[in-house]
């Protein structure tokens, strides 16, 4: 009798200690409007391996790129509809919901130094308010200068020296030129499925590129985004974005 | 008060994480060579201000609609093809120093010099990533068509990156 009490104590101590290394898994909410997301690094199971307790803010300060809320992070390729994600419709409530979850480092092949698999998805995935193609605006996160257009990307050089790139924008939409100085929260184009001659989710893939030094070395890497995003979108949310 | 206005700025700079990176300047004027026919106005204008060496692929570099978007510490040149476009930039600054982090940092780090090609599939763009003299450079395809050979196969960007010549920059 003795040793079965002390198995069950120490099994419940056990599956308790197991419950609380889990607890950060939990979604974050945030008062008010309703917004809760998943910490950065928690990617939908079995999607990949997040970078999982790092909360830095690489971009500080961070307009949120999409003109207003409420918008969603989620997986494109692992949500509802999407290549391995559950059957459906890819405009399903469930897709234009909260909780946000991180996608960065989600699986793919490409090379991605930060990410702990070596490899993974280089920004995040955003839904607009609704399913709407071509209707919702993606917006200048930063003061800074528009680099580059291509069929279905802008990047934009921020005062700060980071890059942020836009894909999927609707290419008749785009409201800048190459070389255009704009303004933080000036439109740049509108939220579509545009990926040249074929087609994507509709949805706004977001990037954030910067150098970081290392003693004699640098190197130019795209940096986890969803905590300056979150950043931002409490701002947005509180009306000050 | 001048005295502590010095010491303040001395202080955060200090402690800033940005700045600009140092260039090997030595190393470049033995790669720069002097045009046998003067480059477009487009791209001499563009960069004339630039502090870093200007590395573009050499069958781009007579190109007369390239558009160059350029400052001190930077510069982008993009060329538009039928159903693709090429993209090269190049940057003097850095936005983080993790010099005294661990050692996974510093890893990661041993690579640096080494050209890394990566191809992100799902958006059909296919890019170069490369540290040279000491700047950080990425040349990039974005291809309009999901069979383009130039956005699957790394052969053309290689090349491209084999063809890179210095057309500008200064100390």
């Amino acid at each position: 009798m003795k040793y079965f009490l002390t198995i069950s104590i120490l099994f419940l101590l056990l599956s308790c200690a197991k419950k609380d290394k889990n607890r950060d898994a939990v979604e974050e909410t945030w008062k008010g409007r309703g917004f809760t997301y998943y910490p950065a690094g928690y990617l939908k199971p079995h999607s990949g391996r997040g970078r999982r307790g790092d909360r830095y803010i690489y971009a500080p300060h961070i307009r949120f790129p999409l003109a207003y809320a409420p918008a969603y992070i989620n997986s494109q390729v692992y949500g509802v509809g999407g290549l391995y994600g559950q059957r459906g419709s890819l405009c399903d409530k469930r897709n234009y919901s909260y909780p946000w979850r991180d996608n960065y480092c989600e699986t793919r092949t490409h090379k991605m130094p930060l990410c702990p698999a070596g490899v993974g998805h280089q920004g995040v995935d955003i839904r607009a308010k609704d399913c709407r193609d071509n209707t919702h605006y993606a917006v200048a996160v930063e003061e800074g200068v528009i680099t580059y257009i291509g069929s279905y990307s802008v990047k934009l050089r921020g005062k700060s020296g980071r890059t942020y790139r836009y894909l999927h924008l609707n290419s008749k939409s785009i409201q800048v030129k190459r070389g255009q100085r704009v303004w933080r929260g000036q439109k740049i184009g509108r939220v579509s499925n545009n990926m040249g001659k074929t087609k994507t989710s509709i949805h706004l893939h977001f990037d954030i590129k910067e150098t970081i030094r290392f003693g004699r070395y640098s190197k130019s890497v795209y940096v986890p985004p969803y905590t300056s995003l979150v950043d931002a979108y409490k701002r947005l949310l509180r009306g000050r974005p | 008060m001048r005295l502590l206005l010095i010491t303040l700025l001395l202080v955060s700079s200090l402690y800033s994480k940005s700045g600009i990176l140092d260039i090997e300047w030595s190393k470049v004027t033995q790669k720069q060579q002097k045009p046998s026919i003067p480059y477009p106005n487009v791209l001499t204008k563009g960069v004339k201000d630039t502090r870093l060496p200007v590395y573009i692929p050499r069958l781009f570099a007579y190109d007369k609609n390239m558009v160059v978007v350029a400052d001190r510490y930077f510069y982008t040149i993009s060329f538009i093809l039928k159903d693709a476009t090429i993209m090269i930039s190049g940057d003097r600054t850095f936005q983080e120093d993790f010099s005294n982090q661990g050692s996974k940092f510093q890893k990661m780090m041993k690579a640096s010099n080494v050209v890394e090609f990566s191809i992100e599939e799902e958006a059909r763009i296919i890019t170069a990533n490369f540290n040279k003299q000491g700047a950080n450079y990425e040349l990039q395809i974005e291809c309009q068509t999901k069979s383009d050979k130039r956005c699957i196969k790394e052969d053309f960007i290689k090349n491209l990156y084999k063809q890179l010549i210095v057309v500008g920059g200064n100390k």
